[in-house]
């Protein structure tokens, strides 16, 4: 599941369109949020995974270790490489412990780690959201041919087993720039759950009174879709994106732990809990704090995104 | 009606084109020369041209994909072997047929698939029911956290941690092995168990989201604010009222989830070990094995197209809205 | 000539363990004997591995998962022997009567066939066989296993093998007993290569197409009797094969059962734990974590360990800039820290370093080290005296083939590392697994370097040094010569070596070729991997196999208490 950023965006077909109400205000939903301790608490633990990916490289420079040097008198070579001490070689000098077989400093990993998640998860909700929006729109504002044509494109999309076909193509490609081919894949795959939703608010939005009358007085379609329509779609695609950031951090660690993420000896907390698999007996910290990490990340961004939906939905429905 | 449905066919067999053509430019396009993988270590330009000849490499990618599709319906011929239809080709690695690896690995799939579907059916919407009943109580909210935090555990994370616990650990659960329910029905149940269970918790979580919302806004619809005011108890207006328009968007879902996770759970039949579609996706992806990664690609979206088909078939018999504007 | 690729799939399939009875055992005798002890009659041995077999097909599959397992089914003219150490790796008369007898001055040799030898059909296995199966590797489409045949055996050059050309002329079969084979030139070691997988007789017509992948038909002691590719195969007693033909199988089992496509870690798991039917297993080398959680006596009894008997080396491409400098390749064998490369595999209870370019278990082997430093862990002032030298220390950037798989990302990341302080600056370039040596193997794909291996098909310098460093091997696909390196004293060493009868003084003169290709620094030998097994506690008669890459001789396991 973690592949498929649609089972979280699933719901949305059960929700009516939006009664086309004033727009929800940035304001409403911070002033919301800033009254809910747990919706609070997880926007600090954002901010804290974003804080670090931004500074990774000062982070790392405070806790004396990069993430790709090794230190091996921090593991026994002879048993296998296991690291020396308890809970996975944690101590004053490796503030997580090490990784078994080298001795990286498993902290500076899961900070160097953050930004492959952060930067792979938010280009792929950025690019879905232009494309999902875009096409919706077309589609939804047009009709006709291009509805079809966008709209045979969505379905066909759809009917591919995007995981399989994911991981086919990224192990057949040549390594070339990892993580911007992650991105494109994920993307392809992705937009049409965010465009299909987008074009059903639009076709109901294309035939309201203030569109019409915005038509009736000259205004070019661009400019009715820009400056009408869009604005009224503001809170689905707030709503959808936030809830797809946490479906990509998802399907990138899936993809790393697959062995098909971004090459070493780049961090990534999908390819650690891969590499963790093997040790988790004997050095279950390995597994654990990646593991960790990873969970309430993505759950900070679910319980969020729930937050900004229920916020969305008041204000529409008000 | 039967207009419709044929119309609908139409568009599947259409989009399973579409999806074998593009699988098929997208492997021909980036994968190695399979007759150089076939041709091994110890290899002259010579043999990798006759085994291009025998596979049919050296025609144009065209006539290659003709060839295919032809296989599957009419089957096809490899140099002296016969493929009987439906042929999906042999697989690079094995030489196993394609079509007898998938017949004999369905079962695995089929029975992960229905098992979980099953749980987190139950789970859910029971779990949403109850919440949406309880509103507001802290059975509601509680359950609705766990739903949050079910929904985002990776599924591979939560498979390594039960293997652990329950395997390693506390060995109260032998390790996955698939074997057949007539031979050992508890070994069996007790190898499925936690693949079953890792696939469910994230959908149940879902639907139980999802079965909460609907009912909520089923209770404050008008038709049943009027049933209850004409004096009907609330359980039975839940019951003939509620429950029949709040799941029906359910179906819906399931119908398409299912339909999935039919085409092979990669992550939990790899994780667990178990050989079915998905594993076998898995190891062909590993392998380059060009006819097998074509083969669950195909099988998968089959499915997925199929399950769209019957899931609008049964929307429009359970919803009398949809059924009016579609005739 | 068998890469070690092989090396992972072996780990899978040939691997062997045994077990300590885990406690219930009522008074039976092997609670101390161990691995070792005399296997009883009957049983099944359990095999849980990872990888599958390639080929079923013997003029197809070569590679150590499946050398070691065709023993049981199939027989050869020769064979290798059926014991540890040295023993293991002297050639044996198997089908024949003896080793060979040549003429011609070593062109033509002769082999004559034993008496009661029978297919599992019951048909006797004649010379017209034994030809039938040889002449199927000339078959593009079949002989895609040992190259052997087809490179020593004259043949016309137009030759395809028995279903598409007919009979091969340079073969002859004067009776059903004599098998005479003519060379395309003098081939001193010929009684080794009849021990070859394509040596195995199949009946005379049959075979065609991939008939044997799905249903061989067994010469040696057991047979198939159930077999789901990628799941499990069975292998029953082939009836019809006689024990007093046999010298060399003891096959004390009634029958083996394999499981394939288990997860590794869970294979370790479930070897550690024992139960049931584990006790009976055997399974591959064991993950580096489980290293640590083996080290309780009762495990250690039931543990075994040896030499891989393969070389895992970094070719650096000689025709690249910089490396076509000496200096600069030798600066980087001062450079590489072999202990941060052994870790990455699992530290030293799972390989050993490497300074020589052939293993410790070739014949004629010599220990030296060209290129010494402390610990073995790199020594950076010598490595950058020697770029100062060539005028390099301002650094450059080399380019790293490896394959994604995690092992060989661990040991690529550690060559980075060790090369970074030099001011190298190696970029990996990961390849997937199943085109890494097609890629490796075509020089204009090629990059500066990458790390592979390398295993002898019989333990002689004769199938390790000149197929990786004789220049004139060179081809534009399908090469295995990765540093390219084309020198004319090693050439002429290697002609000098092949013209000589005596294969033991041979060998001795591949030793100090060795080191001379090492003075030239076209490789970097990093380890030789070791395998670890842990066995279940009923198995018995257990042993690892030099010519097999160190995996348990299928061909003598047997359980301790076959009534359990």
């Amino acid at each position: 599941m973690t592949a498929t950023p649609a089972l979280l965006e699933v719901e949305e077909v059960g929700t009516p369109a939006p009664a086309g109400g004033p727009p929800t205000s940035t304001r409403r939903i911070l002033t919301t949020i800033t009254k809910d301790k747990g919706a609070l608490a997880c926007v600090l633990f954002i901010v804290i995974v974003v804080l670090m990916a931004v500074a990774a490289p000062l982070i790392t420079k405070l806790s004396g270790w990069g993430p790709y040097q090794f230190d091996s008198a921090a593991i026994n070579s002879d048993l296998g490489g296991v690291p020396h001490g308890s809970l996975g070689g944690i101590s004053g000098n490796h503030w997580f412990g090490v990784e078994p077989q080298n001795g990286r400093d498993l902290f500076a990993r899961i900070v160097y780690g953050a930004r492959v998640s952060i930067t792979i998860s938010l280009s792929a909700t950025l690019l879905t959201g232009v494309l999902g929006v875009v096409l919706g729109m077309l589609a939804g504002f047009y009709r006709g041919w291009v509805d079809t044509v966008i709209s045979r494109l969505m379905d066909f999309l759809m009917a591919f087993p995007a995981l399989i076909f994911m991981i086919a193509i990224l192990s057949s490609l040549p390594a070339g720039n990892r993580p911007v081919l992650l991105v494109v894949v994920i993307s392809a795959f992705g937009w049409p759950y965010l465009a299909r939703v987008i074009r059903g608010q639009t076709m109901t939005l294309a035939n309201r009174e203030f569109v019409e009358a915005a038509r009736a007085s000259g205004a070019k379609d661009v400019q009715v879709v820009f400056r009408e329509i869009l604005p009224n779609l503001r809170g689905s695609i707030i709503v959808m994106t936030t809830l797809a950031i946490p479906g990509y951090i998802g399907t990138e660690a899936g993809l790393s732990f697959l062995g098909v993420g971004v090459s070493p000896p780049t961090a990534s907390w999908g390819q650690m809990i891969s590499s963790s698999v093997s040790w988790y007996s004997v050095d279950p910290m390995f597994f654990v704090i990646p593991g960790t990490f990873l969970f309430l990340t993505v759950l900070s961004l679910t319980v969020l995104g729930d937050k900004i939906r229920s916020v969305v939905d008041q204000g529409e429905a008000a | 009606m039967t207009r419709y449905v044929i119309g609908r066919l139409g568009g599947v067999v259409v989009i399973l084109l579409a999806v074998c053509l593009f699988t098929y430019l997208i492997f021909f396009k980036l994968s190695p020369d399979p007759a150089v993988m076939i041709c091994g270590k110890t290899c002259t330009p010579e043999r990798i041209d006759s085994i291009r000849d025998v596979l049919g490499l050296n025609q144009p990618i065209l006539t290659q994909f003709w060839e295919f599709l032809q296989g599957i319906f009419a089957g096809r011929d490899y140099g002296s072997v016969h493929c009987s239809a439906p042929c999906l080709g042999y697989s690079f690695q094995t030489n196993e047929s394609v079509w007898s690896m998938i017949t004999a690995r369905l079962p695995v799939s089929i029975t992960v698939a229905v098992g979980a579907a099953v749980l987190w059916l139950l789970a859910g919407v029971i779990g949403g029911l109850i919440s949406a009943i309880k509103q507001g109580t802290w059975w509601d909210r509680t359950a609705m956290a766990l739903a949050l935090g079910g929904v985002s555990v990776p599924n591979y994370v939560l498979a390594l941690v039960l293997q652990f616990v329950l395997v390693v650990k506390l060995q109260v659960l032998p390790f996955p092995s698939a074997p057949a329910f007539a031979d050992n029905p508890l070994l069996w149940f007790e190898s499925y168990i936690m693949p079953w269970t890792v696939l469910a918790v994230g959908y149940a979580c879902l639907y139980a989201r999802l079965t909460r919302a609907n009912v909520i806004d089923t209770l404050q619809e008008n038709y049943f604010r009027t049933a209850r005011a004409k004096g009907l108890s609330r359980s039975l207006v839940l019951r003939r009222h509620a429950l029949r328009p709040a799941l029906t968007p359910i179906t819906t879902i399931f119908g398409m989830d299912f339909a999935g996770l039919l085409g092979g759970a990669l992550i939990t039949e790899t994780v667990f070990g178990l050989n079915g579609i998905g594993k076998m996706a898995a190891d062909s992806i590993a392998k380059n094995d060009q006819p097998v990664i074509m083969a669950v690609t195909l099988l998968a979206a089959f499915f997925v197209v199929i399950g769209n088909v019957v899931v609008d078939l049964v929307y429009t018999t359970l919803d009398p809205r949809v059924r009016v504007t579609s005739s | 000539m068998k890469k070690s690729t092989m090396l992972v799939g072996l780990a899978a399939s040939a691997a062997l363990a045994l077990s300590a009875c885990s406690g219930n055992a009522t008074g039976s005798s092997q609670a101390s004997a161990g691995p070792g002890g005399p296997a009883a009659d009957g049983g099944t041995v359990q095999v849980l591995a990872n990888a599958a077999f390639s080929h079923l097909d013997p003029a197809r599959g070569f590679d150590g998962g499946v050398n070691n397992f065709y023993r049981l089914i199939y027989r050869t003219l020769t064979t290798q022997g059926a014991a540890p150490g040295a023993e293991g790796t002297k050639i044996v008369p198997d089908l024949a009567t003896t080793t060979g007898t040549p003429s011609d001055g070593g062109k033509t040799w002769t082999f004559t066939l034993k008496d009661k030898l029978f297919f599992e059909t019951g048909a006797p296995i004649t010379s017209a066989d034994v030809k039938w199966g040889v002449s199927r590797a000339w078959d593009p489409e079949l002989g895609i296993g040992s190259p052997y045949a087809k490179q020593i055996i004259a043949a016309p050059a137009s030759y395809q093998g028995p279903y598409k050309s007919g009979d091969l002329s340079t073969i002859e079969t004067p009776d059903a007993k004599t098998i005479v084979f003519h060379l395309k030139k003098p081939y001193a070691d010929f009684g080794s290569v009849v021990a070859q997988n394509t040596f195995v007789p199949v009946p005379k017509g049959q075979g065609a197409g991939n008939s044997l992948d799905s249903k061989p038909i067994a010469s040696g002691p057991y047979k198939i009797s159930e077999y789901k590719p990628g799941a499990t195969l069975k292998l029953v007693r082939n009836d019809k094969w006689d024990k007093s033909s046999d010298a060399v199988r003891a096959a004390k089992p009634d029958g083996f059962q394999w499981t394939f496509g288990l997860d590794p870690a869970t294979i370790d798991e479930r070897m550690i734990a024992g139960q049931g039917t584990d006790a009976d297993a055997i399974a591959g080398t064991v993950q580096a974590a489980t290293v640590a959680r083996i080290q309780t006596p009762q495990l250690k009894q039931r543990t075994m360990s040896g030499l891989g008997g393969c070389t895992t080396y970094m070719g650096l491409n000689t025709t690249k800039k910089p490396l076509n400098d000496l200096k600069v390749r030798q600066a980087i064998e001062y450079a590489v820290n072999k202990q941060t490369v052994r870790d990455a595999v699992g530290g030293s209870t799972l390989a050993d370093i490497a300074t020589s370019i052939q293993p410790p278990t070739v014949a004629g082997r010599v220990d030296y080290d060209l290129y010494p430093s402390t610990d073995h862990k790199g020594d950076l002032d010598k490595a950058r005296a020697l770029l100062t030298e060539a005028g390099y220390q301002g650094g450059f950037t080399l380019t790293l083939d490896s394959r994604t798989q995690p092992k060989m990302q661990a040991m690529a990341v550690a060559i980075q590392q060790a090369l970074e302080p030099l001011k190298i600056t190696v970029k990996i370039n990961p390849i997937d697994t199943s085109t890494y040596y097609e890629v490796i193997g075509t020089p204009s794909q090629q990059k500066d370097m990458a790390i592979t291996g390398w295993c002898p098909d019989w333990p002689s310098g004769a199938t390790f040094l000149p197929p990786l460093f004789d220049g004139r091997n060179i081809t534009a696909k399908g090469n295995s010569n990765l540093s390219q390196l084309n020198d004319k004293g090693v050439n002429a060493k290697i002609d000098e070596i092949a013209n000589l009868t005596d294969v033991t003084a041979a060998n001795k003169a591949y030793g100090e070729l060795d080191k001379q290709i090492m003075a030239l620094a076209p490789v970097v030998p990093l380890l030789y991997e070791k395998v670890l097994m842990l066995v279940g506690s009923n198995i018995a008669g257990a042993y690892l196999h030099d010519g097999f890459s160190g995996g348990i001789d299928l061909v003598s396991v047997g359980l301790a208490d076959a009534g359990k």
